[in-house]
């Protein structure tokens, strides 16, 4: 039997998605500032033109991309958490969601103070929900009292820098390869010993 | 997939995190009145600002800026 043929919002619709794929895809491999849209019309086999059928502006189109990398974060960050306690827990799911994500996310960490004001807030409401999944560990061990008594909002700003400073440095860390992987156990036991009233849980 | 909040985007993992335990509003505890019923525009940016300076230790304005451009992208809100 011939294929139906697509009609022309769900062509609309699959050039949409393969314009974001293409531009996820260059933003993972130039970053966020510095992808081009003609390059992303070529990644998604369309005509610069449509680029701009879909996306206003080279900025929409980044943020759209990150909104998208954002979602996909988030939802597998969730994913991860589910079903686990403890702040142990909640930390090795940000570390192996961010490790899946890592070549991404690292560019969003470098670039993020650089996007223009909506990209931006993308990435604040990607860091939020980071926020949201360490910050419920961090009061439910602080309600425990296993926890060293300090701010949690500085406990919180603590992990993400130690975190981010590494992945913003992945090619002094870890050269070629993921720095999660190599370093990742290192900082959570750190942080971990730093915090717990009993080092070691 | 976890649904999240339609007012502050809050993941929604269990019932005790939608709006009076019940499965079936969109909407998160924190997005709630007393009543059950959904804050407004204004109450849910208060909230979700003093969360931001509570959770990440932003300044107050920044983070009602922040809060403002997240609630933004939020169905609830999108095209208010």
């Amino acid at each position: 039997m011939a294929a139906r043929r697509l009609t022309r919002s769900e062509r609309k619709k699959a050039t949409w998605g393969r314009l974001r794929e293409a531009s996820v895809r260059l933003c993972t491999r130039h970053g966020f500032l510095h992808v081009r849209t003609l390059d992303v019309a070529r990644a998604a086999g369309v005509s610069h033109g449509a680029v701009f059928k879909h996306f206003p502006s080279r900025e929409a189109l980044v943020e759209a991309t990150i909104q998208l990398v954002g979602r996909r974060l988030t939802d597998r960050l969730h994913e991860l958490a589910q079903g686990r306690a403890g702040l142990r827990a909640a930390l090795a799911a940000y570390l192996e969601c961010v490790g899946e994500f890592e070549p991404l996310y690292a560019r969003l960490v470098t670039e993020a103070p650089h996007l223009p004001e909506r990209a931006r807030r993308c990435w604040l409401g990607i860091q939020s929900a980071v926020c949201i999944h360490v910050w419920q560990a961090l009061a439910e061990e602080e309600r425990r009292g296993t926890i060293r008594p300090m701010p949690l909002h500085l406990l919180f700003n603590n992990w993400i820098g130690l975190v981010h400073h590494y992945l913003s440095q992945r090619d002094l860390f870890a050269p070629r390869s993921s720095v999660i992987a190599r370093c990742g156990k290192e900082l959570l036991e750190h942080f971990l010993s730093l915090v717990s009233v009993q080092p070691g849980r | 997939m976890v649904q999240k909040c339609v007012s502050c985007g809050m993941p929604m993992r269990t019932p005790q995190e939608h709006a009076a335990g019940d499965e079936s509003r969109d909407y998160c505890v924190h997005c709630a009145r007393s009543d059950g019923s959904m804050k407004s525009y204004d109450e849910a940016l208060a909230g979700m600002t003093a969360f931001l300076v509570k959770t990440q230790g932003f300044d107050q304005e920044a983070a009602r800026k922040a809060a403002a451009g997240m609630m933004a992208e939020m169905p609830a809100w999108k095209d208010r």
